[in-house]
């Protein structure tokens, strides 16, 4: 009796091992909150505090899946960080030598970004030199 | 007689069609992609939100066979931005030039055409029916396709009151009006075409590790 008793433990605790899905990469939720993103895409933010979860936890177990770190640079290019964006593309291309040739083109284009919003930036403050001069 | 003979013909005729083809991986292991681009999903059903939870479901089955997936929500708001946000004009541009734009082996074109409830009498039927075909980078072919139909009905509890019965499957038909469990559905129908030895695709440069 007590033999099938742990018989049937040993069982259980088989099945319920066998259950648990094995996962090649720390997903973490990726796909409920891909989701959720589309289902209310006002809440961007949530979206963007996620897929860094994902990474944090996918470092920790050394799991990360192919695509986040280059989901989380673009997110980061959308709301105007160039500069953190193009870190997070370069880790996408160093950990995934298939996502060169886009990467490649997203980093120069949040360059090519960036630098034009730097002119920009520069052409108004010298703008508003001779204005002011004018106002003298 | 002649009765019985037609019927035996004809379920020759029903079982003879059913049997699913073998597919041909020649072309497929020859090209042995090992990255996939997802392009946005083609719609035939009515429900609008289809393609983009349809598209949250797609990326962990694929990579988890070990190919590297192009990032789904990037690759999406790219190409809109780009003036190509109808999943139709990109499904029909060249995959060649589409493939050399994001540097992938291959791409894989979804076609939802069914995605909806239906409301019987006496319970709900969830249907999903999609069709996936994975063509390649360089040359455009095909490299394998596949149908995928899932259905889903609430259980009935069979036996009991009639009038409780009924009462279940007005309360099952409720819970499926309200919120039709699609995605996980998809996610099923995911599972089961990407099997392989099935109908799926073989294991990608990554499954081993």
């Amino acid at each position: 009796m007590k033999k099938l008793k742990y018989c049937f433990v040993m069982a259980t605790i088989l099945v319920l091992t066998g259950c648990v899905p094995q996962t090649k990469y720390a997903w973490n939720g990726y796909d409920q909150k891909l989701y959720d993103h589309y289902k209310n895409p006002t809440e961007s933010e949530q979206f963007v505090v996620t897929l860094k979860e994902v990474i944090e936890y996918g470092e920790n177990v050394g799991k990360v899946p192919p695509g986040i770190y280059a989901e989380y640079g673009y997110v980061l290019y959308e709301k105007g960080n160039f500069n953190e964006a193009i870190l997070y593309f370069k880790k996408e291309q160093d950990k995934w030598s298939e996502s060169k040739v886009l990467m490649t083109k997203m980093i120069s284009n949040a360059n090519k970004i960036a630098a034009q919003n730097e002119k920009r930036k520069e052409s108004t403050t010298e703008k508003s030199v001779p204005i002011t001069g004018d106002a003298k | 007689m002649t009765r019985l003979i037609l019927s035996i013909l004809l379920m020759l005729l029903v079982t003879g069609c059913a049997t699913a083809k073998v597919k041909d991986y020649e072309k497929f292991n020859a090209a042995k992609p090992r990255s996939i681009l997802i392009v946005p999903v083609v719609n035939r059903s009515v429900e609008v939100t289809a393609p983009d939870y349809f598209l949250s479901t797609i990326t962990i089955p694929l990579a988890e066979k070990g190919y590297y997936v192009f990032p789904v929500n990037l690759v999406k708001r790219m190409l809109e931005d780009d003036g190509l946000s109808d999943s139709g004009l990109v499904h029909n541009a060249s995959v060649e030039k589409l493939s050399n734009l994001f540097g992938a082996d291959a791409v894989l074109y979804v076609t939802i055409n069914q995605w909806d409830a239906q409301y019987l009498v006496l319970s709900t039927q969830v249907n999903v029916d999609l069709t996936y075909v994975i063509k390649d980078g360089k040359t455009g072919d095909t490299l394998w396709e596949h149908n995928q139909k899932m259905v889903y009905s609430p259980q009935q509890n069979s036996g009991g009151h009639p009038l409780a019965q009924l009462i279940s499957a007005v309360v099952n038909a409720a819970i499926a009006k309200a919120a039709p469990n699609y995605v996980p559905l998809a996610s099923q129908a995911n599972n089961q075409a990407f099997t392989y030895p099935g109908p799926g695709i073989p294991p990608g440069p990554y499954a081993q590790q």
